[in-house]
Formats: structure tokens, sequence, C-alpha cells
């Protein structure tokens, strides 16, 4: 496998950084048993300096992760639980007036913080969702005609139960779109299920250590984005997208940011899989979580729902000129 | 929460897909390929498809959200079955199958909802655009069903790419219809034109043209019309208009009021269609040969010159002669006919009257028309010989005040005395049953032939001439026979109005002014100004091209158009012709693709993997459409040996090292391009090599 590094060798400053980075991987997987699939996707969407949305039932771990992720980056990590009565102003800050200054002081709210978990999004009012998905964007927040910088690096992980679910307000597409990545959890299967209870059993607690500073995280997001996109790949991104939109099986097709996405996901993947090169493979990895919350089917039966990117990945060959 | 599911249910009743541009398209196709129709379908049926296409358009621009549900259709499809095979039962299966087809299109366009209802209807619709053929061959409807054809692949450009403007889908449709036209004439003119494996059915759609029976006291007002009858192209000259009588019809038995054909030629002709026995007149002197185009007049009477034979081998296999030398077809004439005759005007004279024929043609009602029969009686006592009692006759129509007109009086009492004596006007009906049944009177066999006289004469700059028949130009003569002279030609119009049987009817009715008075927008009625007229004769030019070209090319066309290509046509020349043709497509359709094959040409380095995958599918491995390189090469890492799959995973990774990686790496340690291909074949050649071995 390693043989092209024989015929040409990467950047000598990167085995380093990969080995940093292996190494989140490995304390995460610690944690969250038999998901290394979804913590490497996570970690690329935060590589990829995108926002990611964990969407599956309760109970199934999304919080866990963000947290571990939040730990293991070295990020300043705060949580918000959303509910139906939560205001803008309990997220993004408020100024009070301060009688020993007599000046009105900003008191930022929770999202003030690098990684911030917005658990269960989809259970807050739509005003309270806008004003989240604002910041996401900007990167800033606007108050009392004041713009304030979020700090950086700056994540939104969210997490939201299924649709179906009773309760919710579901994101518009257009909301959808700003999340880089939607990943599902799904069960452990029985061998993971078995450890993780052992683990807890037996009262042994994984403490995650933090193994890498936010210097280095930066380096690594630079590094990813110098990830090479030879011309056959980017034409293998574009006939993806086009059949999106020229297909008759697509309500909502791929816009141009979604291109975007799907390119700086599969360098970050590229570049977590030791390549300073992209191949057809890290755009067929990523695509699921990229595009899936993008597409919306064209026909009317729910049960062709969730197959979508599968049907756009098998409709296109990657090796046609 | 409860609203927004019904919501969700309510979306589910008009998926995204209704909302495509495609569908109305094809309704609107339907819609129009069946008013296309519209003499041939049901009312009722017009209403269903005008209705289907009211639910799209209604889907379409949200007026109304659901579709009719099957249970409704499959009741609406049960009732019109009914209906239908009750009118298909007196109508004929033909007009039963036409108005199915059209049925099934508009209930499918109620129901569509999946792709495979798309892709039915628009199969369907070509058929029908095909069918629409059977009844309209004209270059005009040609023109409209071959739009018709293009909007039916617009519509399914529409339907696979929706995004897409209908600028760009406008452009595919017209590029791809450009590409199939040149590729599609070519097959039209060398494809073996073989003659149709079944007869279309009957149709009995409304007989048009000549009729079986005149009465010529009940007209008031002779309705024209300037519609086409046929057109014939002579090799020569054709003969001048006086000699131009198109025989059609022989008419022997009279009432006193109407003549009809004889029952007795009805059963003969039964006989000879069953028998498929020719009857075979005596055919002497002088002759030329024409083709005729008829038009469909749904009867099986056809047009000729006296006497006429069927000249090729397509038409003596499909016309016969009747005994009153009448050229018959095999079945009714329903769409536009080709047929080449071969006539011989002076044989006429020299056929032989059976008893039968005297008997028939000397029949006389028994009563009525008193005044005649006393006025032929004194007639006939005064002149003994035959020659000089027929001229005594005729002298009758130039000795007293005879006017031609097309607005005779009624005469229902004894019209033939009224005629002759009190009114002395009618149109050529009233002096072909007055003559004929005065002859009659005098025991001369004597019968009405009804046709066409002269016909419109067009140059066709330098090619054949051809004459376009119209429908005003129908006309009634006597045939009488005589013991010396045979079967003579007599035409008591021309006595009285010579100009209608040198000029035409329109230069006889010119005072009248009653030349195709009840059509009085008709482009022959303004002959006289001079550009319209050009108009109209450019216009029958363009149709009697297209007739006698397209609708008209048939083997024997198609023979002789080899035969103008090579000469003599003989085995060899033949199949090079055939290869010829062959190279030609073959070069028409590289032409077209050279600059794709040009554009797609693959690099070396695609080449060469590409050889390795071919290698793999030869041995019985091929990989999935959508799999990338290395799934591929761990795949094959999986079900291959060491020894195949080493080789091939080295090969993956140099060919994923020149197609992904940067192309200006330096370094000392990096291959060439050149060394990598290299590497690539001597790959290559060992995974060849190994593959052969695991497999002997």
């Amino acid at each position: 496998m390693d043989s092209y590094n024989l015929l040409n060798p990467p950047d000598t400053h990167y085995p380093m950084l990969h080995n940093k980075f292996a190494m989140a991987i490995e304390q995460s997987c610690q944690v969250l048993i038999g998901k290394q699939q979804q913590v490497k996707l996570a970690l690329t969407c935060l590589l990829a300096n995108g926002h990611l949305l964990i969407e599956d039932l309760p109970g199934m771990g999304k919080t866990t992760l963000s947290h571990t992720l939040a730990k293991v980056l070295g990020l300043e990590y705060s949580r918000i639980q959303f509910t139906s009565d939560l205001l803008p102003a309990d997220m993004l800050g408020i100024n009070i007036y301060d009688n020993n200054e007599q000046t009105f002081r900003f008191h930022p709210g929770p999202i003030f913080n690098q990684l911030v978990l917005a658990d269960e999004i989809n259970r807050a009012s739509p005003k309270t969702q806008s004003a989240l998905l604002e910041a996401m964007e900007e990167r800033q927040v606007s108050l009392d005609g004041k713009t304030r910088l979020l700090p950086s690096p700056f994540f939104v992980i969210g997490t939201q139960n299924p649709m179906h679910q009773s309760g919710t307000y579901p994101l518009p597409e257009s909301q959808l779109d700003r999340f880089l990545m939607r990943i599902q959890l799904g069960y452990p299967d029985k061998e993971a299920e078995k450890s993780m209870l052992k683990t807890q059993l037996g009262g042994v607690q994984h403490d995650v250590e933090t193994v890498m500073s936010i210097a280095d995280f930066i380096e690594l997001q630079e590094a990813a984005r110098r990830v090479h996109a030879s011309d056959e790949l980017l034409n293998y991104i574009l006939r993806l997208v086009t059949f999106s939109r020229e297909s008759n099986q697509f309500a909502n097709p791929l816009s141009p940011r979604a291109t975007k996405a799907l390119l700086s996901s599969a360098k970050a993947w590229a570049f977590i899989n030791n390549r300073d090169f992209i191949i057809p493979e890290d755009v067929q990895a990523i695509l699921p979580a990229v595009a899936e919350h993008r597409l919306r089917s064209a026909s009317s039966d729910f049960s062709s729902q969730g197959s979508l990117s599968k049907t756009l990945l098998e409709a296109i060959d990657p090796i046609a000129a | 929460m409860f609203i927004r599911l019904q919501q969700k249910l309510k979306n589910q009743g008009t998926p995204q897909s209704s909302k495509n541009i495609a569908l109305l398209l094809l309704a609107a196709i339907l819609v129009c390929v069946s008013f296309s129709l519209f003499a041939s379908i049901l009312i009722w049926i017009l209403l269903l498809v005008a209705c289907a296409a009211v639910i799209r358009g209604a889907i379409y621009y949200n007026y109304y959200r659901h579709l009719p549900s099957i249970r409704t259709l499959n009741l609406l499809a049960v009732l019109s079955i009914l209906g239908l095979i009750y009118s298909a039962l007196s109508d004929g299966l033909l007009f039963g199958m036409v108005n199915l087809l059209i049925l099934a299109c508009a209930l499918k366009l109620m129901q569509m909802r999946s792709q495979k209802d798309v892709y039915q209807l628009v199969i369907s619709l070509f058929f029908l655009i095909g069918c629409g053929f059977i009844f309209n061959q004209s270059i005009g409807f040609s023109l409209f069903y071959a739009l018709m054809c293009m909007a039916l692949l617009l519509s399914l450009a529409c339907y696979h790419a929706p995004s897409n403007t209908m600028h760009k889908q406008l452009k595919t449709v017209s590029i791809l219809s450009l590409q199939a036209l040149p590729i599609g004439l070519l097959m039209f003119l060398v494809l073996p034109q073989l003659s149709p494996l079944w007869h279309t059915p009957k149709s009995k759609g409304a007989q048009t043209g000549l009729s079986e029976q005149i009465t010529p006291g009940d007209i008031a007002t002779l309705s024209q019309s300037s519609e086409l009858a046929f057109r014939a192209t002579f090799e020569d000259t054709p003969p001048i208009a006086r000699r131009r009588y198109w025989r059609a019809i022989v008419m022997e038995d009279f009432d006193g009021k109407t003549w009809k054909v004889h029952a007795y030629r009805h059963k003969l002709r039964e006989f000879q269609l069953k028998t498929k026995q020719q009857f075979k007149p005596k055919l002497t002197g002088p002759f030329f040969d024409y083709e005729v185009i008829a038009e469909p007049t749904n009867q099986p009477w056809l047009f000729a010159l006296d006497i006429a034979v069927p000249a090729d081998t397509q038409s003596r296999r499909n016309i016969m002669q009747s005994s009153d030398f009448l050229l018959f077809n095999r079945q009714p004439v329903v769409s536009k006919y080709q047929y080449a005759v071969r006539s011989y005007p002076e044989a006429l004279a020299n056929q032989a009257l059976t008893v039968t024929d005297k008997q028939i043609n000397l029949r006389l009602p028994e009563t009525g028309n008193n005044r005649t029969r006393e006025w032929v009686s004194n007639l006939r006592a005064k002149f003994q010989d035959n020659n000089k009692f027929v001229e005594a006759v005729l002298s009758h129509f130039i000795d007293n005040p005879f006017v031609y007109t097309l607005r005779p009086d009624v005469m229902l009492v004894d019209p033939v005395d009224r005629f002759l004596f009190d009114n002395q006007a009618g149109f050529c009906s009233h002096y072909a049953s007055a003559l004929a049944y005065a002859l009659r009177l005098g025991g001369i066999p004597a019968r009405i032939v009804t046709g066409y006289q002269g016909g419109e004469l067009v140059e066709n700059n330098g090619k054949s001439p051809y004459l376009s028949i119209y429908q005003y130009d129908a006309h009634a003569w006597v045939e009488t026979w005589s013991d010396n002279a045979g079967w003579q030609r007599i035409d008591p119009t021309a006595l009285v109005s010579p100009d209608r049987i040198e000029f035409g009817l329109q230069q006889a009715m010119l005072e009248e002014g009653s030349f195709l008075a009840d059509s009085p927008f008709s482009l022959a009625r303004l002959a006289n100004i001079v550009w319209l007229n050009n108009i109209r004769l450019f216009l029958a030019d363009i149709d009697y091209n297209w007739s006698r070209w397209v609708l008209g090319f048939n083997s024997q066309k198609q023979r002789d158009l080899f035969k103008s290509i090579l000469g003599k046509l003989t085995p060899e020349r033949l199949s090079i012709l055939g290869v010829g043709i062959v190279f030609t497509i073959g070069m028409l359709l590289s032409l077209f693709f050279l600059p794709h094959w040009l554009q797609n040409r693959l690099g070396t380095t695609q080449h060469l993997y590409i050889k390795a995958l071919h290698a793999f599918a030869k041995a019985g491995t091929q990989r999935a459409n959508w799999q990338g390189p290395t799934a591929f090469s761990q795949h094959i890492n999986e079900h291959y040996s060491h020894k195949v799959s080493d080789p091939f995973s080295q090969l993956t990774q140099l060919y994923l090292r020149l197609t992904y990686q940067k192309k200006q790496s330096t370094g000392t340690s990096v291959l060439s391009i050149k060394q990598c291909h290299r590497l690539m074949r001597g790959h290559l050649a060992r995974l060849k090599t190994e593959l052969l071995k695991s497999k002997a």
C-alpha cells in the first residue's frame, strides 16, 4: 500500500502531524467503540473546517462523540441544549447594565467557544435555529448593532433526532446545506457493545488525552487544504454533480456549495489516509456524508430515501475519461 | 404535528415529477394527434382526451392536486371499452383499433405516475403517429407528424433532464433529428420496399367522389368541389382535352328516373374477385402509358382512359378489369393510390357485344316519359337506318335552345319528358340520361358512363407532364352500340356546351357564374387572379411531386432508381452498390463520431490501465461500473493469488500516481512519466501471462 510513498515521498513535515492525527483517532475510538468510520468522518469534517450534523436516535452516543472530539483536539467546548423555549439571547449572549461602571456590559453566551455542541437542534424554534445557523455561516455574531467575532477555529456540532420523532421542527434544506457533513452513528455491533459493557462494569473510565495544540490543528487544516486534486478527479466530481442535476431522480440536486464541500472533504479524507492527492475512493467515502442531506428524491416513496447517494455513486464511472 | 402529517400525505399524492413540463407536452401531443384524426375518432373519446389534457394542465399549474384514482380509471376503462365495442361493430376493425389506441393513451395520461407509465405513453404516441399516416399522407400532414415526433423526443429529453433550459433541450432534439435525417433518407431509398405483410383492415369511411347512381331530375344545384380527384403522369404528350374521357363507372339500369350500376355487373365483379379471373378485352391499335395517383375515395373504382389495362406487375396484381371495361381495385381505395396503366384509345370499337350485354342495354322502364316515347317512335318511323336515327336524336339538342346550367329546375315526374321538351336546361347527367333513354327507345343499346372529363395540364418544367383532375371535372356521357362500329362514345353535352369539353367547367360557366358557387374562397374559383393562380399551381405541384416520389416510391421505382445509377442490374453491380451504401452510412456515422473519438482518445496511462481491466474482464472478473481503482485492486487481492494480484496492485499504484498525483513533482527519487509507463507495461505483461497460466 505504501509504494507510492517510495515513488514520491511526502513532505518531511507531515509524519509528525500525521502521527498526532492517528493518535486523535485512536483516542476517540477508545471511547466510541466500533465506530471508527464515523469518528474518522467527524474528524475529516473538522479538518475541512466544516460544521457537523449528527443525526440519530437518543442514546446512540452523539453527545459522547462531540465531547470526545473537543477533548482530543484541545478545543474550548460548550454545550447548548436546545429546547422549544430557547431564545437566541440564551445562546448568543446579552448586554446587561453594570451599576458599578454605569455602562452596558456584554455577557457572551455559550456560543463563544471553539466547539459548540448544539444538542437536539431540531427541538428549538426556527428563530433560534436561524440565529445559530447565521453564526455558523458568518462566524460572527451581531448583537445590539455591534458585531463580535467568534473564536477561531469555530465549529458547531449539531445533533438531531430523526424527523419523524414528535416535537421537532425539521431544519429546512437551506439550513441543512450549512452543515458540511451529516453522519449517523447507528447501533454498535455485538462485540463492540459487549466490550463497552465490560469497561463500564469494571469501572474503567477512559480518560481521553488532548493530543495536539490549536496551532497544530490549524497547521493540519492548512496541510489538508494543500492536498492535490488532479483534473481527472475534478472531472469525476463534476460528473457526479451534473448527474444529480440532469437526472430525474433528484428533486433537489447538488448545489455549487455542495461541490465545494465534496472537494474539501475529499481532500481532508485523503490527508487522514496519509496521502497528498485525492483518489476516487476518497470521494466515494465522503460522498454519503456530504451529499445525502442535501439531496431529495423526486419520487414520493420514502423507501428510496437514504440510498440517494448510493444511486448517485453507482451511476458514475470514476475511471471513464 | 397532525397537520404536518396531512401535508406529507398530500404531497405524496402529487409527486414532484408530475410537475414536469414533459407530461404537459405529452398531453399537448396527444390532443394534436387525435384532432388530426378528427374524422375517424368518436366524439366522446375526443372528450376524454380533452379531459385528460385538462387534468394534466391543472396539476401542472397547481389548480388541482389529485390524479384520478386507479379505481375510477378502471371503471372508466371498462365502460369505454364497452362503448367502443358497440361502435366498432358497426364501423369496422381499423376504426375500432385507432379509437382504442387513443382511448388507452388518454387513460394512461390521466393515470401517469411512474417512469414506466411515461415510457408506455411515449411509445404508444409514436405508434399513434404511425397510424396517422393510414389516414393522412399529404405533405402538410407529414410535416405535422414529423413535428409531433420531434415534440415527443423533446418531452423525453425534458423528462430525463428537467432542470435543463428549454432552449438547450430544443437544441439537443433538433441536432438529433438532423443527424437522423440523412440516414433515414438513405434507408428510405435503399432498404427493400417489401409489400406489407398484411392489409390494413377495411375502414368504412365516408365514400367520396362519384356515386354509383344518378338521378338527374332531383338535383337543383350541382354541388361542386375543388378537391383533387386524381393526377395522371404521361410519358409523352397527353391526349388533347376533347379526348380525355376518364372512365370510372358504367350505369345500365334505368327505371325512368335513376340510372344505376346493374346488379348483373355487381355479381360478375364479385365472382371475378373470388375466382381472380381477369376479363380480357381485345386490345388493338396504338396505345400510351401513364401513371395515375388517385386520392382516397373508399370505393374500388379506378380512373383510366378507354380502354385501359394495368401496366406493371404490382398494378396487375391488385387491379381487375371488368366486363364493362372498367378498372377496379381489389380493396377500396382508402389512401393515396398509385397505379400504372396502358390505354388503347381505339380498342373500344372492337369489342364484342354479348347477348346479356345487349339485353341489359336495351331494357326500358314499363311506363313513364310518354312524350319521349311518342317522339322517338315518330323519329324511328322516319329514320330506319340506325346512324340516321342517332343523328336525328342528336339534332334535337342542336335545333332547340338547350342550355348548359349547373342550376337546373327540379324535374320530379317524367324527368326526361320535362327536360327534353319543357325546361331544356341541365348539366351533363340530364343530357346523358335523356340521350341514352331515347336511344334505347329506338332499339339501340346505350348506357351511361360516368367519370371525369378534361383536367388541368401542368407542363412540369420539361419533365413528363401531368394532369390534375378535380372533383368539378366529374362528367357523364353515353356509350352506344352500333353493329358496324362497336361501342361508340357520344357526349351530348359537347353539342350544347362545347366550352365544357374543350376548356373545362370554369370557362363554360363564366356567364352563369355558378362555378364553385358554394365554395367562394376556393383557390380554383379565384384562378383569374394571376398570382393566386400561381400559388395554387405551385401548391398543386408540390403535392404532385410528394405523391409521386415519396408516397409512390415502391419496389418498381426503387429498381428504376438503381438502374439509373448502375445502368444494368447485374448481381456484381448490385453488390457493389450494397457495399457502397453500407460504406456511406458508415462514413456518415464515423464523420459524426470522429470529434468524439478524438476528444475521448485515452492517454497512455489510461490506456494501459484499461487494458489490464480488459484482461481481468476476459478472465471473468468485471469491474463494477462505479468501482474506483483502489477498491478494484483490493477486490483482486482478495480473489486472486499473489502472482496475479501483485503486478496488478503495482500497476494500480502507478496508475493512481500518474492520474491523480501532482504532475510537476521534483526530486531525484521521482521517476519520469516515461519510466512509469515502461514499468506499467512490464506489470501488464506479467499480469497477462499470470492470468493465462492460472486459466490453464
